[in-house]
């Protein structure tokens, strides 16, 4: 992660002062993103899931929900729901309240109310790897199962920690908890208007079928293919990435079941088995037998 | 505005405490604790044994075993490396390596009812019925709930190399055979006569002694007839808290307290579920 004034080796007493003042006047007007510091207001609500579970998807969902006079976008997307990791901290001062924030973090305490969007690990890991091909991270003849293996270890290219450590302290510290509303990616797939009404509720946003209908029209994944063609180069996200390949994949679920090869779903399955059928993921893989036998010995440790 | 200059300044000098921005090196140990879960005498019993010329008082802990929201930056950037760090943060997946304390909630609730009222955040003779619903739902720290911190630690770590679980309870009962697990864990070459001067200078006596002698400006502005460093063991609450509160506390945490073998008083059938391993990636990331 950035960090300011920081510089290593023998660069000079001279050259390291100079970085902390520019540091220091950056951090005075306000001109850096705060991430996991950023100032929490009571009414913020935040949009909160690990990368690669259809954040920017719900993201639009909402956007239309709640402001479709402002026909969002990917130019204005970031201003109707900033992101912590992206905004410029004056800017998340000045925007309206109550904020609809977005964020990738694990559990923080302090997030008031918390739309959690949870997506099945071994699509993630599939739609990371495309990314990180998109971003140039990896080169795009980059082994999968190595891939998995380093996503499944925690080697990843953001500071957000693995799949099962995101989900978990979610899950588990705000479980039946009013402030918390878990929503899987699949469901919104399988049944959006009833999860959009359940989010509708959540947010206290008034929205009749119409206006349900609507929000999920207007954030299709065509019309967000659409957009992306038109503004890919524009949006902060994907703007310094390959334009050739797109950030609107293929909006599905399931596509590990062709893509990912066996070891690798055996892999996913046997680091976060018990967490994944406790959100209701079905396991494929023959790994389930020794996810059971982990969790006997579990229950009688003590 | 005025204030905005000032942190500007200060940031530009490295005055500032890093808190949620401070920059974590490889090799640094954390040790990390919900609040009044003995933290501070884990610290002195951990600057003790790391630094054996230095004996740790209340004037040179924050430099000893630094705290992100305590320490300057500047005094970070000093430390000999490997760092150990004080830190009461829910999990947070970058710090490389962490050593846990643990409490029974039932002794920590007494114990930050009186500290608050040390410290003047709460009246004096505010009853602790009043507290007690205030701590469940985690508004009396901003560390989330006993049970959100301990959830966030236990679900994503336990089992995993890199995490050391202590309880309080035990580091009372055995301090030198739990230290001797520290020494193990950290890999330091302290023998058994270091380790014993550490608990030597690190004892509840000791420390009260010093926290009368130093005024360090720790505890600044709080009341001087209440002290910090109070009865140091366990099992206070069986006679410092009332049974609705112990039922209060085990029905919102029982599974999670059975699990860390906090034997429950109470037979009411709790309302959160059974306490479930998760296999969630034990020791993956460190294969």
């Amino acid at each position: 992660m950035a960090e300011f004034g920081t510089s290593k080796g023998e660069k000079g007493k001279v050259g390291k002062m100079i970085k902390r003042l520019i540091a220091g006047g950056k951090y005075f007007i306000g001109m850096y993103p705060p991430g996991r510091r950023v100032g929490i207001f009571p009414d913020d609500l935040f949009l909160v899931s690990y990368p690669k579970s259809g954040n920017t998807w719900t993201r639009f969902l909402v956007a239309n929900l709640v402001y479709p006079e402002r026909n969002p976008d990917f130019s204005n997307i970031n201003d109707l729901l900033p992101d912590i990791e992206g905004t410029m901290k004056r800017d998340l001062d000045r925007a309206a309240r109550p904020r609809i924030l977005k964020s990738h973090q694990y559990f923080d305490p302090r997030y008031p109310k918390v739309l959690y969007i949870v997506r099945d690990p071994r699509d993630v890991a599939l739609s990371e790897y495309y990314f990180d091909i998109k971003r140039r991270a990896i080169a795009e003849d980059f082994p999968i199962a190595e891939f998995v293996s380093r996503f499944v270890r925690g080697e990843l290219n953001h500071p957000y920690g693995t799949w099962g450590e995101n989900v978990s302290t979610w899950f588990y510290a705000r479980r039946g908890d009013s402030r918390l509303l878990l929503v899987t990616y699949e469901a919104l797939l399988a049944q959006p208007m009833e999860e959009m009404e359940r989010i509708a509720r959540f947010m206290d946003v008034p929205a009749d079928a119409e206006r349900l209908a609507f929000a999920i029209e207007r954030s299709s994944a065509d019309r967000m293919r659409a957009l992306e063609k038109k503004q890919g180069h524009l949006w902060s996200s994907t703007k310094q990435t390959r334009q050739d390949k797109p950030f609107v994949r293929s909006a599905k679920a399931g596509g590990w079941k062709a893509e990912l090869p066996e070891a690798s779903v055996a892999e996913i399955e046997g680091a976060w088995g018990s967490l994944m059928r406790e959100i209701g993921y079905e396991l494929g893989s023959s790994n389930l037998a020794h996810a059971e036998m982990e969790e006997d010995r579990a229950g009688t440790r003590r | 505005m005025i204030k905005r200059v000032k942190a500007g300044i200060q940031r530009g000098l490295g005055l500032h405490r890093p808190g949620r921005s401070l920059l974590i090196l490889p090799d640094d140990i954390f040790l990390v604790s919900f609040p009044k879960s003995g933290n501070t005498w884990t610290r002195f019993l951990l600057a003790n044994l790391r630094f054996p010329n230095e004996p740790a008082t209340w004037a040179n802990i924050d430099r000893l075993v630094p705290d992100p929201t305590g320490t300057a930056k500047k005094d970070f950037d000093r430390i000999p490396r490997p760092r150990i760090i004080k830190s009461h943060e829910c999990f947070d997946p970058r710090y490389p390596r962490v050593i846990y304390i643990v409490r029974d909630p039932r002794d920590v609730v007494v114990s930050q009812y009186h500290y608050h009222r040390k410290i003047r955040r709460i009246e004096v003779d505010s009853p602790i019925e009043k507290f007690v619903p205030r701590f469940l739902a985690g508004e009396t720290c901003p560390h989330g709930s006993w049970g959100q911190n301990v959830a966030t630690w236990l679900y994503t770590s336990e089992g995993d190399p890199r995490f050391l679980l202590l309880r309080y309870e035990d580091l009372v009962a055995d301090t030198a055979r739990e230290l001797a697990k520290v020494v193990d864990f950290l890999k330091l070459s302290a023998g058994p006569a270091q380790i014993a001067q550490a608990v030597e200078r690190s004892s509840a006596d000791r420390m009260r002694e010093m926290e009368k002698a130093q005024d360090n400006g720790l505890f600044k502005g709080s009341r001087n007839d209440m002290s910090f460093v109070r009865a140091a063991g366990s099992g206070g609450w069986r006679t410092g808290l009332p049974a609705p509160m112990v039922a209060k506390i085990e029905s919102a945490w029982g599974p999670l307290m059975r699990h860390l073998g906090y034997e429950l008083s109470t037979k009411t059938a709790s309302e959160a579920p059974e306490y479930a391993s998760l296999g969630v990636a034990h020791g993956a990331r460190n294969v």
